[in-house]
């Protein structure tokens, strides 16, 4: 199927695909779709499974058994309870 | 300095100036917009993300550098606007931006998500999760035992 800007293609009875602008190296679409549709890039959607696979139920002991497993503790343990602000705690790494 | 209850480290107080805020959330979790960075001298370099708004949402992540000392941070356009820098320029890790790399803990071992790394610009704390799509970095880079460091 070829499409000009300015066209359209429907997808069943509710899908609507407007091809608004077409640039050099980029297709400007506009979609038109029912409210409980996602409409997504699909790195996009690639990006939100991983999320939601990545967000932690995991209880702290999980977590600190991958920390072992990353690197073994240096043997302080000390916790710093306060989050750190960035700019002054999280340094590029040091091996 | 505000209180928040979280489900993985309890109680944790934070500077309400140390919140990165993601203005438009992460793909998933759109309406989650301010976070803590957590971290444990245990379990450096390690830094948890904590939701301030969800006690059980909390992400693992590690500093992308650690993951790949050579990596190239690519932003867009529209997520440089979000972040509040300027159009044209790529951030420089560690001056201008912070760079994290979301681990997902799989039964096959931990991944890194070196596809879509959280940027912090680090002199407004605003963030976004940059998903770059022709970048060739993956989205399950899987974390070798063998780069982790390993005490004899």
């Amino acid at each position: 199927m070829s499409r000009r800007a300015g066209e359209t293609i429907l997808i069943g009875d509710d899908i609507e695909i407007v091809i608004t602008h077409i640039g050099r190296s980029r297709v400007k679409v506009g979609i038109r779709a029912p409210r409980e549709t996602l409409v997504i890039a699909r790195e996009v959607k690639l990006v939100r499974d991983e999320n939601l696979a990545a967000a932690v139920t995991t209880p702290p002991a999980a977590l600190f058994n991958l920390v072992a497993r990353l690197q073994p503790a240096s043997g302080s343990g000390t916790v710093c309870r306060v989050p750190q602000p960035p700019h002054s705690s999280l340094q590029s790494p040091r091996r | 300095m505000p209180d928040f209850e979280t489900t993985s480290f309890g109680r944790i107080s934070y500077q309400p100036e140390w919140a990165i805020e993601f203005p438009s959330g992460l793909p998933g979790f759109e309406d989650r917009r301010r976070f803590a960075a957590v971290k444990f001298e245990e379990s450096a370099p390690l830094v948890f993300l904590q939701s301030l708004e969800d006690p059980a949402l909390c992400f693992i992540t590690l500093p992308v550098l650690a993951v790949d000392p050579q990596y190239r941070l690519e932003v867009s356009g529209e997520d440089l606007g979000q972040l509040g820098l300027a159009p044209g320029k790529q951030p420089c890790i560690g001056t201008d931006v912070l760079c994290l790399t979301v681990i997902a803990i799989r039964e096959s071992g931990p991944t890194a998500n070196l596809l879509a790394p959280i940027v912090v610009n680090l002199r407004n704390l605003m963030a976004v999760q940059a998903v770059a799509p022709e970048s060739e970095y993956s989205l399950q880079h899987v974390l070798l035992p063998e780069e982790a460091p390993v005490c004899s």
